[in-house]
């Protein structure tokens, strides 16, 4: 440091005194020259402000805040990429792939390297056949989700030509790439669509619910793809990439690696499925196999159907709108997600709830065609009625009059509260979402939905499966099942490994669904449902053709037939079965909207699904012993204990 | 030359520059590495720096080795060359970057701006020297008029670093001088108005934008905003010890901007932390300090007033530019001495000390 106090002394003095003997031309100044004192202080007071300053101002930054800079150069440096997981597979029963994963192409833009946004998008559409507007329009809602430098998926499923075509031309373009995704891939279309559902791009609130998705993840959107969506997506993994300022890429550590979703195996068998679409025979109505003993679901079908492929890379407004407004309403599962009045197959249920009640099988009534209560006549559906009638014959003739009176003796709060406690009117509990509940009207029902009192013809109505009463074919299923299976309410399952599981038991003794067993056997056998009847099987059925719209008949009015109807007037048609072979119980439920009489339409589909069931499929065990070690041991005890409570 | 003027030399003055310029050229070394797919590239700042510095030795022993009083006869004239040749430039100037600036003279280009910077403190030095008692009106407002009709002509260029620069160093040099009371008094009231008349009417709108941008960086993160979010970031980044040497990351990543010129020192922050910069705005200081001392030692009022324009010269051009890159002042383009690269600023930077030295070698000197 420079010592700012040196005066000239006299050695200075001697010196300079010295060089000017010398040297007569350098001379000491004489005129003695004192810097302004203020200026000194001055200058030293800038001096040291400037220190003082700068030092607090570099402890500020590099000491207090150095961490929080050092985190923001860390940001600035260090990227994360993640690495797309694999979405599980998922297989029906023998292991025949439902959905998979295919490669599919995207293009990605990183608009911080995008010197011109407007004329690359304009480009992006120009390669794509996408409106600019669109583009844009994609582009304005998704910025604002990505952080900057995070590529910004713009379109998806690009044509492999496409591919070619961008590939040679997007050198000119930077910030844009080309980025391979998986999508979802349906091999089945339509044939599993309302089971496995579909996936589509996570959406705001998706994100918002679930910190791991990002933006241009595939999610769940309905269906198993929705339900299973935790099992099913898997893990994704993490690159930490160093990059410069100008987004090159300098290096990739793997700091996580990705873990592709579980491959889940259905209960499902592809091929009965097929069969019975196939019985259905482009009907609207669906068919539900189950087992009795586990509640594992064989096959469940809906129809009509849509391709859930359509849904897997987006679906267009077009396609959309054409599935939205068909008058068939092939988006709907109707085996979980419509609801119609069971008709005859109710009596099922009116039965285990009479000998509950106290009404002996022996109980005659007569059966002339009609009964009048006060103004109104309720008919039977046989005009000349069936004469004396039992539970058991009024069961396999489908008798209206012998339920219409036997209701009246019990009253509809009995009714009511015997089918609540069998499951209907509230969920089975099935893995797919909006399962409807079905209806079991009551008095206090009717009462908050018109303000009125319940009228007694109305319990007439209920004990026919007619009226308010709704159920969805899945419930009855879930319910001819507990029949069989000591009364037992299953989850019905589409998951192989799931385990069995109760939700609820049919508050009847083992006597009692015995009677309804064997009733069903005898109609299998020589009343309604004789078409499902087979010699080799155990077999058991009840039909039901439930009324749409309440025909004002007078009386003398011919019945209409099917065919002469509106469509969307004609009666649904129900059959309820089961068929039991080589230790195999299986419960088979068809209902075809507006398909007319349970006997003649329904009954030849479930006909046509025990034929592919016990003769065609190559999997059917040929005897008892086989199914028995093949079977898993659970549902063995299952079998046994039927049997002993039989 | 004789030997006891060589035993006059402020050596502690000498040994700062040394230090500066060689921690300069180090520091320049490192901000040239450009980190690619496959290790460091280099560009050639540094070698360029140096061979600079070598040319700027020899102009500094030039400007070391005639009397400094000369000057004072040289003040009126090169005062006039310097500003025929600013009026030159709005006629024949070229134009860089939307500004004309600079003058062609057939193989070299020069600014006539740099030059301005010299003559108006040479001519300052000579004015204020006549007399040693505080400016009155008559005499502050002569010694204004030598820098504020170079300034006017510079502003209009346009160039508002190197025209606040000269009113600075002017400011600092009649402060030191000394004003009456009421001068000094008038002229801190004026300062708001001034202030407000060079917002509107002075500045251009980019630099409007970057004062606004300076308050409040965070507005505009990717634009102007940029180069201080990232200065910042540079400097707070090296916390207590620095990323080492040739370690930092936000400059060989390139987020970095201009890091061999104005944002030199945040390459320098990064690398060697608190404990550096504190090193650096001390030898900063010790080099004023040398300055300063030579002023006081001066022995005539020229050759002191001389030197305390030097000390402002450097003085505002160290705390503009570090106060820009550690987000105390607005983004001005103005170089830090010795650690941002440039050779006509280095050539000027070792003139000027050639001056310095030049009055503290003679302070015992008289010539007749």
């Amino acid at each position: 440091m420079p010592d700012i106090k040196i005066m000239n002394n006299e050695d200075d003095a001697k010196k300079a005194l010295k060089s000017r003997e010398r040297n007569p031309k350098i001379q000491v100044e004489n005129e003695g020259y004192q810097p302004p004192r203020s200026g000194m202080i001055f200058l030293q007071a800038m001096i040291g402000i400037f220190f003082f300053i700068f030092v607090v101002r570099f402890w500020y930054l590099q000491v207090h805040r150095g961490e929080e800079f050092s985190r923001q150069a860390q940001e600035n440096r260090l990227r994360q990429e993640r690495i797309f997981a694999p979405r599980g597979r998922i297989l029906d029963y023998g292991g025949k792939v439902l959905a998979d994963n295919r490669i599919a192409y995207g293009l990605e833009l990183v608009r911080e390297d995008c010197p011109d946004l407007p004329a690359t998008l304009a480009q992006i559409a120009s390669w794509s056949g996408i409106p600019l507007a669109s583009v844009q329009e994609k582009y304005q809602q998704d910025k604002a989700r990505v952080k900057p430098f995070e590529p910004l998926l713009l379109i998806t499923d690009i044509d492999f030509d496409l591919v070619a075509k961008i590939e040679s031309e997007i050198h000119a373009w930077p910030g844009l790439e080309i980025v391979v995704r998986t999508k979802r891939n349906y091999p089945e279309n339509e044939l599993f669509a309302h089971i496995l559902g579909y996936v589509g791009d996570a959406n705001e609130q998706e994100m918002a619910n679930d910190k791991s998705i990002d933006l241009g993840d595939l999610v769940g959107k309905q269906g198993l793809e929705l339900r299973l969506e935790k099992d099913l997506r898997g893990q994704k993994g993490l690159y930490d990439v160093e990059v410069d300022a100008h987004a090159r890429i300098l290096g990739k550590n793997l700091r996580l690696e990705p873990k592709g979703g579980e491959e889940v195996r259905l209960s499902l068998n592809r091929d009965l499925q097929q069969a019975c679409w196939d019985a259905l025979n482009g009907e609207a109505g669906c068919v539900v196999v189950m087992e009795s003993d586990t509640g594992k679901l064989r096959a469940l079908v809906t129809s009509p159907a849509y391709d859930n492929n359509l849904f897997a890379g987006g679906i267009s407004r077009r396609n959309w709108e054409a599935l939205r407004t068909n008058n068939r309403f092939p988006l709907q599962n109707r085996v979980i997600q419509s609801v119609y009045p069971p008709g005859s197959v109710w009596k099922l249920l009116m039965a285990a709830m009479l000998l509950e009640n106290g009404v002996s099988p022996h109980d005659t009534i007569h059966c002339g065609g009609q009964v009048r209560l006060g103004k109104q006549i309720f008919r039977c559906w046989r005009k000349g009625g069936h004469g004396g009638m039992n539970l058991e014959s009024a069961l396999v003739h489908s008798c209206d009059v012998y339920f219409y009176l036997m209701a009246q003796r019990m009253g509809i709060d009995k009714i009511e509260s015997f089918a609540r406690a069998s499951g209907f009117g509230s969920q089975t509990g099935i893995d797919l979402p909006h399962e409807k509940a079905g209806l079991v009207p009551s008095r206090e029902w009717k009462k908050r939905r018109f303000k009125r009192a319940w009228a007694r013809g109305e319990t007439f109505n209920v004990s026919i499966g007619q009226g308010y009463t709704l159920v969805t074919p899945v419930q009855m299923t879930v319910y001819v099942a507990a029949m069989l299976n000591g009364g037992d309410l299953l989850k019905p399952q589409l998951v192989e490994n799931a385990p069995r599981e109760v939700r609820g038991r049919v508050p009847a003794q083992a006597k009692t669904l015995q009677f309804v067993v064997n009733a069903m056997r005898k109609t299998a056998a020589s009343g309604t449902a004789r078409i499902v009847g087979r010699k080799d099987a155990d077999m058991g059925g009840k039909t039901g053709t439930a009324q749409v719209v309440k025909l004002k008949m007078k009386s003398g009015d011919r019945r209409l037939k099917t065919h002469e109807m509106e469509y969307s007037q004609r009666d649904h048609a129900w059959i309820a079965t089961f068929g039991q072979k080589n230790g195999k119980s299986y419960v088979v439920v068809v209902m075809v909207e507006h398909g007319g009489g349970g006997s003649t339409v329904a009954g030849p589909v479930a006909k046509k699904v025990y034929q592919y069931l016990f003769d065609q499929d190559p999997n059917f065990p040929a005897s008892a012993e086989a199914a028995v070690e093949d079977a898993a041991a659970p549902v063995a005890t299952r079998i046994g204990r039927v049997q002993s409570n039989g | 030359m004789d030997k006891r003027l060589f035993s006059h030399i402020n050596w502690g003055l000498l040994a700062c520059m040394c230090i500066l310029f060689l921690a300069g050229v180090g520091n320049l070394y490192s901000a040239s590495g450009t980190r690619l797919e496959d290790g460091l590239a280099f560009s050639d700042f540094y070698q360029r720096q140096l061979v600079w510095g070598g040319l700027a030795l020899i102009g500094m022993i030039g400007a070391m080795s005639f009397d400094y009083r000369r000057l004072r006869n040289l003040a009126w004239p090169f005062f006039w060359i310097t500003l025929i040749l600013l009026l030159l430039v709005p006629i024949m100037g070229k134009t860089v970057y939307g500004a004309k600036r600079w003058l062609s003279l057939g193989l070299m280009s020069i600014q006539p701006s740099e030059l301005a910077k010299l003559s108006v403190l040479i001519l300052a030095a000579r004015i204020l020297a006549r007399d040693g008692s505080p400016l009155g009106w008559k005499d502050f407002i002569s010694v204004l008029a030598v820098g504020l009709v170079p300034a006017a002509l510079i502003i209009i260029q346009p160039d508002l670093g190197t025209t606040m620069l000269i009113l600075l160093i002017l400011g600092g040099m009649i402060l030191f001088h000394g004003v009456r009371g009421y001068v000094l008094k008038t002229c801190l009231l004026a300062a708001p108005v001034a202030g407000l008349f060079m917002w509107f009417v002075g500045m251009k709108d980019y630099q409007r934008q970057r004062i606004l941008t300076f308050l409040d960086p965070s507005n505009d993160p990717r634009g102007s905003g940029y180069h201080i979010l990232q200065s910042r970031i540079a400097i707070g980044s090296g916390e207590i010890w620095g990323k080492g040497y040739g370690e930092g990351t936000q400059s060989q990543l390139r987020f970095l901007p201009e890091r061999h010129s104005d944002f030199a020192v945040a390459v320098f922050g990064e690398e060697w932390g608190f404990v550096g910069c504190v090193a650096l705005v001390t030898l900063y200081c010790l080099f004023l300090l040398a300055i300063f001392s030579t002023a006081v030692l001066a022995k005539d009022r020229f050759g002191s007033m001389l030197v305390v324009g030097v000390f402002f010269y450097f003085f505002w051009q160290i705390t503009i530019n570090m106060g820009m890159v550690i987000g105390l002042m607005p983004v001005v383009g103005i170089p830090l001495p010795f650690m941002s690269y440039g050779g006509s600023a280095t050539m000027v930077n070792f003139l000027l000390l050639g001056i310095v030295l030049n009055v503290s070698m003679r302070r015992f000197m008289f010539k007749v």
